[in-house]
């Protein structure tokens, strides 16, 4: 729950430069889809590329966070909350850096569709990333707090994610069955859509990190939030 | 969530166990017969059968108060804890908090401080409260073995120290004594290093040897419970990880209480921890869950190095 208070010095330290470390890959993976988007969305080339280079970064990171991980596991050996972090971390890193490969893809798609002619109904897939982003935002922020209460939120905007992205490519598979003249510019579009969904599942994935991380309970795999974890949310709102 | 529908396909859900067999120990099916106080307790007690003595907690420690000095302050305070038969058990907390204290109580070591004494409640072992007038704290260490810090082999041979216990219980022949030396230690996993030299001194073998044969000794005479007060604090590790086998190994037939200063070991080698904290005991729970999710602050506090 708490990375202060110990009486090394030096482990309070590195449990945050740890956390640190994975936020910015957090932001880093968020700059990307954004970028990735805008640059399908604007016809811009530049904010393609950026994403696409930006990844580099963030597979850094990555390996950063593992050693760091590592490190701290090896000179502390944390036990319980701590050590309940360090696991959730690796796991929340490995989500982050997944999330910013999906940006790439995206990235590589939009600089492949703007090459070709405009199309028109681009802006309809707006809702369904507009969720996601601010589904991986709230992702990053749960960690940051190990929010229980958020985390607990984005776990049930499951199904509203993978509703909009049925509605969304719904619209999109129209144009492609319709054989409009920029069908194959849809069909990728289709692609970019199922990448979009994807990220919103991993921003789940790191909400049940979270969730471990702040109450021990592991809830992947399972339908229900147990109500342990509901009542350990209750005294996060209660001690804010 | 990912709704198990893609697993489902892979694997029939039936054949998923999610716990693994755990706590295997309690239901440990004897194998040794009752023993000495047992008899001792429950001379003809129809109602105890031997299934219900077993899965019975061997060590009942009930709302004990605990002082050095005639009552006036309590060094324990009300510790009240059960521990089931075949079960390692770690007794961790801060330096002075009483761990030691409450493993002496459970074989009556404290009695050699005069003005000791227990204030409150009641310490029972296999049943058998071991401060009722007819148990002698003698009686009582034959079934309560114990293992101290400062390894303390006796200044005799290796043979002679494991067959000290037996000798006192007045077994002379040489072919039965023989045979429960070399039994013994080979429980404590020291035969082989030490066959060819029974008869050269006990003080020539090193501390991690010194500390395996002090726990050979401790066995040799067949205890119930052995207690351990810190066994591998003067220990490299490779003496430390033997001993820390030999614990896993003697689980087979022992139940053990361990004081570690090593919440490393605690974890390795224990299925229940007790924290104590100022005499008091704050949570006792499965090993595992102490070191992944304590119910207690204190507890996290201590474990995880927060202690100012
Ligand atoms: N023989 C004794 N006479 C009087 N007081 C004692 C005696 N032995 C221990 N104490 C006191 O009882 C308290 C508990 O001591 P104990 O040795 O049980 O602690 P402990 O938890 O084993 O500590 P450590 O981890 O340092 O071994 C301490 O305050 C200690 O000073
Ligand atoms: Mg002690």
């Amino acid at each position: 729950m708490h990375t202060g208070g110990h009486i090394l010095d030096s482990f309070n330290d590195s449990l945050t430069e740890f956390k640190s470390t994975t936020l910015m890959m957090g932001s880093a993976a968020l700059r990307n889809l954004d970028n990735s988007i805008r640059g399908l969305i604007e016809r811009d080339k530049t904010l393609c590329n950026q994403a696409i280079a930006a990844d580099d970064d963030e597979d850094l990171l990555e390996l950063e966070v593992d050693r760091q991980g590592m490190a701290i596991m090896l000179k502390y050996r944390p036990v319980a909350s701590d050590l309940r972090l360090v696991i959730a971390t690796m796991k929340i890193s490995s989500n982050f850096e997944s999330a910013s490969d999906l940006a790439v893809s995206i990235a590589k798609r939009s600089r492949k569709i703007i090459k070709g002619q405009e199309i028109p109904r681009v802006t309809a897939i707006e809702p369904l990333y507009e969720l996601v982003s601010t589904m991986l935002k709230n992702a990053v922020t749960a960690y940051s707090d190990l929010d229980l209460n958020q985390a607990i939120a984005l776990i049930n905007q499951e199904e509203e994610v993978h509703k909009m992205h049925k509605k969304i490519s719904r619209k999109f598979s129209r144009e492609v069955e319709n054989e409009c003249p920029e069908y194959r510019e849809y069909l990728n579009i289709l692609f970019i859509c199922r990448w979009l969904e994807r990220i919103g599942e991993l921003a789940i994935d790191i909400a049940e990190e979270v969730v471990f991380a702040a109450s021990s309970e592991d809830i992947r795999h399972s339908d229900d939030i147990p109500s342990s974890v509901l009542e350990a949310a209750a005294n996060q709102t209660n001690q804010a | 969530m990912v709704t198990p529908s893609t697993i489902d396909k892979l694997f029939n859900m039936d054949t998923l166990v999610k716990e693994p067999a755990a706590k295997a120990t309690i239901s440990d099916t004897p194998s040794t017969t009752p023993k000495t106080m047992d008899q001792h307790t429950q001379p003809s007690s129809a109602a105890s059968t031997p299934s219900a003595t077993e899965t019975k907690p061997v060590i009942e420690i009930d709302n004990v108060s605990f002082s050095y000095d005639n009552g006036k302050t309590n060094t324990l305070r009300d510790i009240s804890l059960d521990i089931a038969p075949k079960q390692v058990t770690a007794f961790i907390g801060p330096s002075g908090c009483g761990k030691s204290t409450l493993l002496r109580c459970l074989n009556r070591m404290n009695d050699l401080v005069e003005t000791s004494m227990i204030s409150h409640g009641e310490i029972r072992i296999m049943g058998q409260d071991i401060h009722a007038k007819d148990v002698s704290a003698i009686e009582l260490r034959k079934q309560v073995g114990m293992v101290f810090q400062k390894y303390n082999p006796f200044p005799k041979s290796i043979y002679d120290n494991v067959a000290y216990g037996l000798r006192i219980q007045g077994i002379k022949n040489k072919s039965k004594l023989d045979e429960a030396v070399e039994k013994s230690l080979r429980g404590a996993a020291l035969w082989d290093e030490v066959k060819d030299r029974l008869k050269t001194s006990a003080l020539g073998l090193s501390g991690g040897q010194q500390q395996r044969l002090c726990i050979a000794r401790t066995i040799a005479v067949q205890p119930k419970v052995i207690l351990m007060d810190e066994p591998c604090s003067a220990l490299d590790p490779i003496a430390t990880a033997k001993v820390e086998q030999l614990i896993m190994d003697l689980r087979q037939d022992f139940t053990i209480v361990i004081v570690t200063h090593s919440m490393q070991q605690a974890s390795r080698v224990s299925d229940r921890t007790a924290f104590f904290y100022l005499g008091e005991l704050i949570e006792y729970d499965e090993t595992n869950k102490i070191f992944t999710n304590p119910a207690e602050q204190r507890t996290e506090a201590y474990i995880s190095g927060r202690f100012g």
